[in-house]
């Protein structure tokens, strides 16, 4: 299992685009990809899910990767997280 | 007694309308996030006023902080985004207000949220409002509807 502490960049948090960005990345991989707040665990494979965590701009998330291809997972989910998510 | 113990699965689950306007399919949203179905399959409507009501009976899940989004989930599981307007994350809850909180149970017709038409208008991309289904992964058939005349925007069966 990977695990990092991301500060959400995305000046108005996860919404609609920056979430179905996520879910489209996070869907190439077999790992259970998640984030963590507040001990709340978030599919990132689901837009719902993302939707539903509420994250704002300057949040700190965990990024949690686990399976068989979790570095390859991990690498990509944190570039996009910590990138510019508006594009 | 045929159709008394019809199983649920089989059943047509309808999700009416939440705001008054033009109905048009999701393809047509001038955004790629949706137009594209990222989010998922639905219907999306040109609003001709800024009342917002609940298309389904369900829970509200979450308001995003700028109020121009809601995302509940109807008592069958099917879980669904209203998000009003193109780009209204820009306009951070100004024009919007937003009756409801999550947590809370809603009935068809409840009121959700108003916005303000012309403030909108003016402020977004467009006012076009995606009703996004977002786990068409249960949904085993969708059908919608463009016809004015009816009050359903989609009918859908889930796989429970």
């Amino acid at each position: 299992m990977l695990e990092k502490l991301i500060v959400i960049k995305s000046e108005t948090g996860l919404h609609a685009r920056p979430a179905a960005l996520i879910v489209k990345e996070a869907q190439k991989y077999r790992s259970k990809i998640a984030l963590v707040k507040n001990d709340n665990e978030y599919s990132c494979k689901s837009i719902m899910n993302l939707l539903s965590s509420g994250a704002r701009k300057d949040e700190e998330v965990l990024l949690r990767v686990s399976g068989e291809d979790e570095e390859a997972a991990f690498e990509a989910l944190a570039k996009l997280l910590e990138g510019n998510l508006e594009a | 007694m045929i159709n008394l113990f019809k199983r649920e699965k089989d059943q047509w689950i309808f999700i009416y309308s939440p705001i008054m306007g033009k109905k048009m399919d999701i393809t047509e949203v001038p955004d790629e996030v949706f137009s594209q179905k990222m989010v998922g399959d639905g219907v999306a409507i040109d609003p001709s006023e800024g009342r917002v009501t609940s298309p389904v009976e369900g829970e509200v899940i979450q308001i995003m902080d700028t109020k121009h989004a809601i995302v509940l989930k109807a008592s069958n599981g099917i879980e669904m985004l209203i998000h009003i307007g193109i780009d209204t994350v820009k306009m951070k809850g100004e024009g919007f207000e937003v009756y409801t909180s999550p947590g809370d149970q809603v009935k068809v017709g409840d009121l959700l949220m108003t916005f303000e038409l012309e403030k909108v208008r003016e402020g977004a991309k467009s006012l076009v409002t995606p009703i996004v289904i977002t786990n068409m992964e249960e949904i085993t058939d969708l059908v919608k509807s463009m016809d004015e005349k009816d009050q359903w925007i989609m009918k859908a069966k889930i796989e429970r």
